[in-house]
């Protein structure tokens, strides 16, 4: 199932299939490990606040605007 | 001989900044890239007798043309002609590290030699790396690095000093994508091969900086080529992209992944990672509610701290300057050389060296906490807040310090990452009341209300709320890109004491030389005008003059000849507008002041006085702080917008005073 990254809840995982959004975007996304491919698990996402996520054994926090922007594959 | 060039290249929170001092120490050099406000450090390390030059280059996590601090890192390591570029990568990250490596491979550069960092911490997070396979797996050599305890900087002075020599031989290994990708690449390989931008760049770099549609080398490509090539080019690479369906960087830099995920199996092994105090950590500081207390505590201990050791030093340097000029004095003989030197020159002098305990030990206090990780959570928490008002969260940061002092909080919007973000936020950072005029807004507060402290609140309130709308309405004219926000969450990491005073002391420094010089005219240029053709209190000193000249201006808000002049001096540091005053009123100070200007003004005028001063112009030392940071323009552009703002709300809230009958 293709999700945004936005819609998983603390604990899930998923692996990163598409970054919809300009060339700017996703450079910065992917350079900081957040590729297609890429194994995802989100650790917070706070209602009115950004998504942190773990990735590649980094801790990033995203704007809730770009984690509806990252589609992944649930696991 | 020139010296040879090293060129320290990585990720940010790498510790990159750690190994550049603990290779360099004292002997370093912070200036800027020419052209753009990125920082530029360099330093010197000498080996067997032979001196090498480490430049710094800022820390991206790749070398697109989309950031001016990945250009600039990018720009040194094709056209710098560095000998040997060091590549620091975070042992705990090594999946995401290794795309910047695969980067610098790709741009064809061979004497590259690895610094693997933060190893202890990897073994503790249950990662095993051999850095003799990895460095078989790469190429090229890895030295292991735990560069906060100093542990192998005199190996990695060794190798450094054996590739510059050319005692190492390399063979840096390139990533290989999917058989259609390659196809792609060759293809345009071949559309570029022989012409003279080959002969400058690496091919198979060009290629694929073109196919993820890199606006640099698209201009390089126009630039030798012409537009019918890049065209021809540039559709091929539509019309493959169309096959794919999706953007072909995208396509490249999951393969690029791919690629390196198959290379670390050949080195590191993954064991049980616990849970961190990291991990424990961020759940109380990026929390909606819970971070927010918590960041009220640190910063409310960053000001104790600052202002606890700061202001007594601060006095004391004040007071050992007017000492100077005392004992100086009777030494001039000439009436004007004394004025000049004693009253210009040393207390100009005197007054800049006075901020530089303040300014230092908000730069430690804030390098701390950057280098402690504790920043990023700060720009997490305000990101949502600050965004409205086209700010990111980082911006907090100089805002909360601009309470203190503007300077060193101009000086601190360096931090934000996007050019038109700094812009903005240092545009705004005047308007927010320091320690100096918390001490005008105190006296005047004390004077006509009583020292009602809801008054002092509201014209902070007013302040920051100017801040804010100024923010809103400057970023809608500042051009550039919002930042889209995602930000690393670093592990924290207790800095090195050694680092943070290194670090301090340099932008301290800096600021001595930059603020120094304005201040200095700006001093001299007081003394003149309060002193010739007659010293001030006679009503015909030049300052006297100038103030019966904007007093018709003034009289739109109320105010008289007397906040002129005072107005006037109180750009040069806001604390005069006081002082001045008392000048005025023939030396009176404290209490009888306030008597007598009390029965001079009305509570209102006191009030639109009290605003005024607060907004009005950012004084000359923050003038020289913005200018430093940005250019003359942006400086002036300040002051205008200041000026403006403030004649605009004086004048509507007299008016209005007034009408309502107050």
């Amino acid at each position: 199932m293709i999700v945004p990254l936005l819609s998983l809840v603390p604990g899930e995982r998923g692996v990163v299939v598409d970054l919809r959004g300009g060339p700017n975007f996703r450079s910065r996304l992917y350079a900081m490990g957040l590729a297609p491919g890429a194994v995802v698990r989100v650790l917070e996402n706070y209602p009115r606040g950004p998504v942190i996520i773990e990735v590649g054994g980094t801790r990033l926090a995203l704007g809730k605007g770009m984690a509806s922007r990252v589609f992944v594959r649930k696991l | 001989m020139a010296m040879r060039v090293v060129a320290l290249a990585g990720n940010p929170n790498v510790g990159k900044t750690t190994i550049f001092n603990a290779l360099t120490g004292m002997r370093q050099h912070v200036g800027n890239w020419p052209g753009v406000t990125v920082e530029k450090k360099e330093g010197v390390f000498e080996h067997k007798g032979e001196r090498f030059l480490v430049v710094d280059l800022p820390g991206t996590y790749s070398l697109t043309a989309h950031s001016v601090d990945e250009l600039v890192a990018r720009n040194f390591l094709l056209n710098g002609n560095p000998d040997v570029v060091v590549d620091v990568v975070d042992a705990t990250a090594v999946l995401r590290n290794l795309y910047l490596t695969m980067e610098i491979f790709e741009m064809g550069l061979k004497n590259v030699i690895i610094a693997l960092n933060k190893v202890d911490l990897a073994e503790k997070k249950g990662i095993k790396i051999d850095p003799v396979k990895m460095s078989k797996a790469l190429g090229v050599p890895v030295v292991p690095l735990n560069a906060k305890e100093g542990a192998g900087i005199e190996e990695l002075k060794e190798k450094i000093w054996e590739m510059a020599h050319g005692m190492i031989k390399t063979n840096p290994v390139l990533p290989r994508y999917d058989p259609e990708v390659e196809r792609e690449i060759e293809h345009i390989s071949k559309c570029l091969a022989g012409t003279e931008l080959a002969d400058r760049y690496p091919l198979r770099w060009l290629a694929i900086k073109l196919l993820q549609r890199d606006d640099e080398v698209m201009k390089l490509v126009l630039r030798y080529l012409g537009e019918e090539k890049l065209k021809e080019i540039m559709t091929h690479i539509g019309e493959a992209e169309e096959r794919y369906g999706r953007a072909m960087d995208l396509i490249i830099a999951g393969q690029k992944y791919e690629f390196i995920d198959g290379l670390t199996h050949e080195f590191m092994g993954y064991g049980k990672a616990k849970e961190t105090l990291t991990d424990q950590l961020d759940r109380i500081l990026v929390h909606p509610v819970y971070g927010f207390i918590a960041m009220a505590f640190v910063f409310y201990l960053v000001f104790k701290f600052v202002f606890a050791f700061g202001m007594p030093l601060q006095g004391i340097l004040d007071d050992a300057f007017g000492r100077f000029g005392e004992w100086v004095a009777p030494h001039i003989a000439n009436e004007t050389l004394r004025g000049l030197l004693v009253d210009g020159v040393i207390g100009g002098v005197g007054s800049v060296l006075s901020f530089f305990p303040l300014v230092f030990l908000l730069f430690l206090a804030l390098s701390f906490l950057e280098d402690l990780g504790y920043m990023a959570r700060v720009a997490v928490l305000m990101e949502g807040i600050l965004r409205k008002f086209g700010l990111p969260g980082k911006a907090i940061i100089p805002l909360i310090l601009g309470l203190g002092c503007n300077v060193p909080a101009v000086m601190a919007t360096r931090t934000l990452d996007e050019e038109k973000d700094r812009l903005v936020a240092m545009f705004v950072n005047p308007f927010i009341p320091c320690s100096a005029r918390l001490s005008v807004i105190s006296f005047l507060v004390g004077a006509f209300f009583g020292g009602d402290a809801l008054v002092a609140l509201a014209i902070y309130l007013l302040a920051f709320a100017v801040a804010l709308l100024s923010a809103k309405l400057v970023s809608r004219f500042v051009s550039g890109e919002e930042s889209p926000f995602v930000i690393e969450l670093p592990e924290f990491l207790l800095p090195s004491w050694k680092s943070l005073l290194l670090h301090s002391w340099e932008r301290s420094k800096e600021f001595v030389q930059k603020a120094g010089t304005v201040i200095l005219v700006g001093s001299i240029i007081i003394w003149y005008l309060s002193n010739y053709p007659v010293p001030m209190g006679t009503g015909k000193s030049y300052a006297e003059r100038l103030g019966h000249l904007v007093a018709p201006y003034l009289n739109l808000m109320g105010l008289d000849w007397k906040a002129g002049v005072s107005l006037i001096f109180g750009i040069i540091a806001k604390e005069n507008v006081i002082s001045t005053y008392s000048i005025l009123y023939g030396g009176l100070t404290g209490d009888a002041l306030k008597k007598a200007m009390m029965s001079a003004m009305s509570p209102l005028q006191g009030f639109v006085l009290a605003v005024v001063t607060t907004l009005y112009v950012p004084c000359i030392a923050t003038i020289g702080a913005v200018r430093a940071e940005s250019n003359w323009k942006w400086a002036l552009a300040v002051t205008v917008y200041m000026i403006t703002v403030a004649s605009l709300l004086g004048i509507l809230i007299w008016h209005v005073g007034t009408a309502m009958g107050l």
